[in-house]
């Protein structure tokens, strides 16, 4: 057997034959490799836009020159025609749907306007017109355009969360210009969805969980609830700052909630007949619809609320956030095949079963907030009123919880029942050591029911002067407002073009 | 071992041959690396995105009811043994990406008769009982027979993926694409050097 220097020495062509193998396969090797980079640096670019502005740009419509199709979808969030049983896009006055609400925020400016909400579309115009912010200086903190704009992220990004939030919230008027949009959910550079508010971040530290390894899936979710759910000012973080919180360091139920706000020793207000300690709950959508069915199995908020829709060839998200009822087809139907009817009437059928214990609960707690006030009439003392008065704070937050959130009844029909049944429960022990108490200062019959058949009754019974206020708000509507849309117009002329 | 004793470098040639035989293998890894070899074993539909032009069935299928059961391979891929699923699995997989690497894929991407197959027999797999329910079979004894002579999709037709697709069906949509091959710390590097 031969060495290969002797082969190749008898042999020179075959040496150069082996070269010449080796440069073909080495230059093959580079070959593919260069084709798998150049197709990955495609996919790059295939799938990110070729983004020109910059990362807080406020205007939808700047971001949609990019992106039509969900530019145009989100446009819709504009219409208010949608009207489902118990909910929808239209502006309706809740108060006057349900004029109890008035008593039972008593002392509070909730009891002064409550709607419907509309669609993120209004989010700035619902905000200045309602007479919950009052006009200048305002009775409000900064804190609450936190979810109203794109322009929120921009101011943070100068200011700071803390120094956003404090001030009044007429200071800001002028800043906060553009409604509920692209920059709201959405990383500008790679159009990934992010969370642009601080308060979500925090609540998951507390919780030691860390929200940048969320996943898409959870994302979809997670963006909404940057807004969709329950929060309170605390007023203790820093000196003198209304700063937004999530009390979720116990947990997201309704119980970790009023365990944490007991052991903060918070309440929103006191209530004006029964002085009870009240909290006020939010819109806790996310908390809520954490505890559903759908929730456990897998289905994000975008899944029903910003379902792929098709058009022409192209499938893409329908920005039309709304309530799926009104589109039954790309939501309900991608899982459920059942008829639409059928769909919406079993969604009907959880809200009307639910709202009936609801309505009594809402009327055990206007008894117990008039039947409070006649006890302090008749010179009942603080202990005498202490557990009472725990009682309809613990049963106002249950109710609340149910009603606040934009469709608990559906997200978790249990869970609210549950909610709802304890809420009763602590109603009536209210009610019970209220005629002990009552009947021990002599008064031993019937406290009479309130005449609050209509919302304008309903705020004369606890003292509204609401002609002072909607007199304030309109001259605030004609002479603010323009400033604030003028000079907004103005700052955005040296912006991106 | 003889042929392998021949093919040990005398002592002068050992370090170019060492050096020439690192050159190949350091470039085959690299190949390997760069193209995610080693997710093709699992079962993670991430990896069926390594080439973009799955994106449409990534994100119908994400956007899908099947997205919570099943992944690609439960659908795609035999199940009837190990032996068949991988041969089937490196079958299809490499004439993908063959037409992917020369650029051969069409606009709208059609499913072959063998992959038809193998869904069909998976959809059964699954959802079996919806062929041998005693009570459906009791209103006529050719239902059993109708249901085999068909594929689930001729009546089915927007489960999972929707009935529109091609390459451009689903811009912008948030895919698991392979990102940037630089490493973060490069990276890092490049974005200081730029903002200086």
């Amino acid at each position: 057997m031969k060495s290969i220097q002797e082969i190749l020495k008898s042999r020179p062509w075959l040496g150069w034959l082996i070269f010449l193998a080796t440069v073909a396969v080495v230059f093959l090797l580079g070959m593919l490799a260069s084709s798998i980079m150049e197709r990955r640096a495609e996919a790059i670019f295939a799938y990110t836009p070729e983004v020109k502005f910059p990362a807080e740009e406020p205007r939808s419509s700047v971001w949609g020159e990019l992106f039509p199709r969900e530019y145009n979808s989100y446009m819709k969030t504009a219409d208010t025609s949608f009207r489902s049983k118990y909910n929808g896009s239209a502006n309706v006055d809740m108060l006057d749907e349900s004029p109890r609400m008035v008593v039972l925020w008593a002392g509070y400016a909730f009891s002064r306007e409550y709607n419907q909400g509309r669609g993120h579309f209004y989010a700035i115009d619902d905000i200045r017109n309602t007479l919950r912010t009052g006009s200048v200086p305002s009775i409000q903190p900064n804190t609450c355009w936190t979810c109203k704009s794109p322009d929120v992220p921009r101011m943070m990004k100068t200011e700071g969360p803390a120094g956003f939030y404090s001030g009044t919230w007429d200071t800001k008027g002028a800043e906060i210009v553009n409604p509920i949009g692209c920059a709201d959910c959405h990383d500008a550079k790679t159009m990934n969805l992010h969370i642009s508010r601080p308060a979500l971040i925090e609540a998951f530290e507390a919780q030691g969980i860390d929200i940048s390894k969320a996943t898409h899936q959870e994302m979809r979710s997670l963006v909404c609830a940057q807004c969709h759910v329950e929060y309170y000012f605390n007023k203790k973080k820093t000196e003198g700052v209304a700063y937004l919180t999530f009390p979720w360091k116990n947990g997201t139920s309704i119980e970790d909630i009023e365990k944490y706000y007991d052991e903060a020793g918070f309440s929103d207000w006191t209530h004006a007949l029964s002085r009870a300690p009240m909290l006020k709950a939010q819109h806790p959508d996310y908390e809520v619809y954490s505890t559903g069915v759908h929730a456990s199995r897998g289905v994000s908020c975008a899944d029903c609320h910003m379902p792929f829709i098709s058009e022409g060839g192209l499938k893409f998200t329908d920005h039309h956030l709304q309530s799926p009822l009104n589109n039954v087809a790309n939501s309900c139907q991608v899982c459920h095949r059942e008829e639409t009817e059928k769909l919406i009437s079993d969604v009907y059928a959880r809200q009307d079963k639910i709202i009936e214990n609801r309505n009594i609960l809402e009327t055990l707690l206007v008894r117990c907030h008039v039947e409070a006030k006649s006890a302090w009439d008749l010179g009942a003392t603080d202990d005498q009123m202490r557990e009472i008065l725990t009682d309809i704070r613990k049963a106002q937050w249950r109710w609340d919880f149910s009603a606040a959130g934009h469709g608990n009844s559906f997200h978790s029909p249990v869970e609210i029942s549950r909610i709802i049944a304890g809420g009763i429960a602590y109603s009536q022990d209210a009610r019970v050591k209220l005629a002990r108490v009552l009947a021990s200062l002599g008064a031993n019959k019937e406290i009479p029911y309130p005449d609050i058949s209509t919302k304008e009754k309903a705020q004369a019974y606890i003292g509204l002067d609401m002609q002072k206020f909607k007199a304030e708000k309109k001259n605030f509507l004609e002479t603010v407002i323009p400033e604030w849309v003028k000079a907004g117009a103005e700052r955005e002329k040296s912006y991106y073009k | 071992m003889g042929f392998l004793h021949k093919l040990v470098p005398p002592e002068r040639w050992k370090l170019p041959v060492l050096l020439a035989g690192g050159v190949f293998t350091g470039l085959a890894l690299y190949a390997f690396y760069i193209s995610n070899a080693p997710s093709y074993l699992g079962d993670k539909p991430e990896t069926c995105v390594n080439c973009h032009v799955m994106a449409p069935q990534y994100a119908t299928w994400s956007h899908s009811s099947h997205r919570e059961k099943t992944n690609c391979n439960d659908c795609h891929v035999p199940h009837n043994n190990v032996f068949n699923k991988y041969f089937f699995k490196a079958k299809d997989g490499l004439r993908h990406s063959t037409i992917f690497t020369l650029r051969m894929e069409p606009q709208v991407i059609f499913i072959k008769d063998a992959g038809r197959e193998v869904v069909h027999k998976n959809c059964i797999r699954c959802h079996k009982e919806l062929l041998t329910d005693s009570r459906l079979l009791a209103y006529t004894r050719e239902t059993h027979n109708f249901r085999m002579d068909h594929k689930c999709w001729e009546c089915h037709r927007e489960t999972p993926h929707g009935r529109v697709n091609s390459l451009s069906s689903v811009p912008w949509a948030r895919v698991p694409l392979p990102g940037s091959l630089t490493p973060e710390w490069l990276e890092n590097i490049m974005k200081n050097n730029k903002n200086n």
